[in-house]
């Protein structure tokens, strides 16, 4: 039996016009399935992130289509959530009321949407600092308000762009930890965009990596580790050095594409 | 209760910072007119005996601080509505923005006071002249700060609410109106400073205008009557203080020193 795409990506181009031309993606095919836990990993500067911004609609493919259950994504809209590597939280709403904003904008009554605000505030671990504004947050825990801003308005599929990219590396494991957590109790679809590949090997179903600079997707590794893994495992040493091994040439040619750019 | 202790003291030593110099101004002053240093020099003891007569016997002085305070708001409230409202619609619509950039930098560049005797023409000698140029004074300064603070705010803030689903409306008040104060309010603050300014020139030029602090300024003129003069000036600026230190640090209180969004001050 073949499994349904969830999100299909078909033959996705990015050209980014400006004084210096540059091609992000070129022809990026890929399905995700449903319930999956899809790891998009690849160098810095791969299109990573620009494909996951392609799939929220936020910015517009200059080639290709993009579907989610079969339909042609087009613009942002609340069948996606996203949990941004800056948090994006806005400053003047209280933690509650960042989770509460996407149900006020869908018309929830507001006690109704407290209830449900609450409940995935406290699935992120963070009931009593509901009435805090997010600055006096540490990054941690305002990760925490913008996976529940994500989730509260259960969404078919969470895109998550290098969200832990800004935290220090206890903090990362510990938000890994919890993640993997939440994803078992939810089971949604999700997309992580990522660098690490200790990370990804963690977290996917499927780890999705990215070649250099045009970004393509080079190979697909899939992760048959029984969760929550152990990151000093045997098997998860084997894939994360399997992984590893596709991974580095390319980190090579994007640093070579800095080098040139830096020379220029 | 501790804490509370140090809050007041903190106050106290910055009133204390606040009133010494003007106590020392104040002092030198008087002693400067009183060997006669300086000709034609009210003191400050005079100035004060001059707002005593002119508030409690002759009481005409709370008409003059009326007049020009309600000339004041209105003129004011008339430029942040217009001033957001222009400003927004610059900054969120490309083809507007095209159109009328080029000419909100030359009308900015008009002095206000130089509207004042077009305005006397078209709008007549009294009130209606110095609401005017109040407005004038603030619109400029609003306008371009509402326009700035659209632009500044986060592109992933506004991508965040696009994907929770936000369309226009939700998108204007809930995303750029509170993400564009950190700008709108130094704005506000400069616009009631500029307001306050046009007001006063505006009120000396039109001569319909009986009541107002810039009127009685000018009237004063005529009887020589140099203490109500400087009681004027000491007016408009304890007034512009007022303003600027009651009303907009309230308002940054509360919104963008509370959100982080600037540091306390």
């Amino acid at each position: 039996m073949k499994k349904e795409a969830k999100i299909k990506v078909e033959g996705l181009k990015k050209v980014f016009e400006g004084e210096n031309k540059v091609t992000a993606l070129e022809d990026v095919n890929m399905e995700i399935y449903g319930n999956e836990f899809a790891v998009i990993l690849g160098p810095s500067g791969c299109g990573k992130s620009t494909l996951l911004y392609l799939m929220a609609g936020f910015e517009k493919p200059t080639k290709g289509n993009m579907y989610l259950d079969g339909k042609k994504i087009k613009k942002p809209g609340p069948d996606r959530g996203f949990v941004f590597q800056d948090f994006a939280l806005y400053p003047w709403r209280t933690v509650l009321k960042n989770v509460t904003f996407p149900l006020e904008l869908k018309g929830l009554p507001k006690v109704e949407a407290q209830k449900m605000a609450n409940k995935y505030i406290k699935m992120v671990g963070l009931d009593g600092f509901e009435n805090a504004f997010p600055h006096t947050l540490s990054g941690g825990m305002k990760q925490r308000v913008g996976i529940a801003r994500a989730l509260v308005y259960e969404p078919e599929v969470l895109l998550m762009d290098e969200p832990f990219g800004s935290l220090d590396a206890q903090t990362r494991k510990q938000m890994q930890i919890e993640l993997e957590k939440i994803w078992e109790k939810n089971k949604k679809t999700v997309v992580f965009v990522t660098h690490s590949v200790i990370e990804a090997v963690y977290l996917a179903d499927r780890v999705f990596v990215m070649t250099a600079r045009p970004g393509k997707i080079k190979d697909i590794v899939k992760v048959n580790l029984i969760r929550p893994r152990d990151y000093t495992d045997e098997n998860f040493l084997k894939v994360r050095e399997k992984v590893l091994e596709i991974l580095e040439s390319e980190v090579e040619k994007s640093m070579h594409q800095k080098q040139e750019i830096e020379k220029t | 209760m501790k804490m509370n202790k140090e809050l007041i003291k903190n106050k106290l030593l910055a009133l204390i910072q606040f009133l010494i110099p003007i106590i020392v101004v104040i002092v030198l002053w008087e002693i400067i007119v009183y060997f006669e240093l300086i000709i034609q020099l009210p003191a400050p003891s005079a100035i004060y005996n001059k707002f005593v007569y002119l508030m409690f016997e002759k009481k005409i002085l709370t008409n003059h601080i009326y007049g020009s305070f309600y000339r004041l708001i209105l003129g004011y409230i008339l430029a942040i509505i217009l001033g957001i409202f222009v400003g927004s619609i610059i900054s969120l619509k490309k083809i507007i923005s095209d159109m009328l950039t080029p000419m909100l930098s030359l009308l900015i560049a008009i002095p206000t006071i130089a509207w004042v005797p077009v305005l006397l023409i078209t709008l007549g000698l009294g009130d209606k002249t110095v609401i005017a140029a109040v407005f004038l004074g603030g619109f400029f300064a609003i306008t371009y700060s509402t326009m700035h603070g659209i632009r500044m705010v986060d592109k992933n803030l506004i991508n965040a609410a696009k994907i929770s689903g936000a369309k226009k409306t939700s998108m204007f008040i809930s995303i750029f109106l509170p993400g564009s104060l950190v700008s709108l309010i130094p704005g506000l603050r400069l616009a009631i400073g500029y307001s306050w300014r046009a007001l006063v020139g505006a009120e000396m030029l039109a001569a319909m205008v009986k009541w107002g602090v810039g009127k009685m300024i000018y009237t004063s003129r005529f009887w020589n009557d140099i203490e109500a003069m400087f009681l004027g000036l000491v007016i408009i600026g304890i007034g512009g203080l007022l303003l600027d230190q009651l009303l907009m640090r309230y308002i940054e209180r509360v919104t963008v020193e509370r959100w982080g969004m600037i540091s306390e001050g």
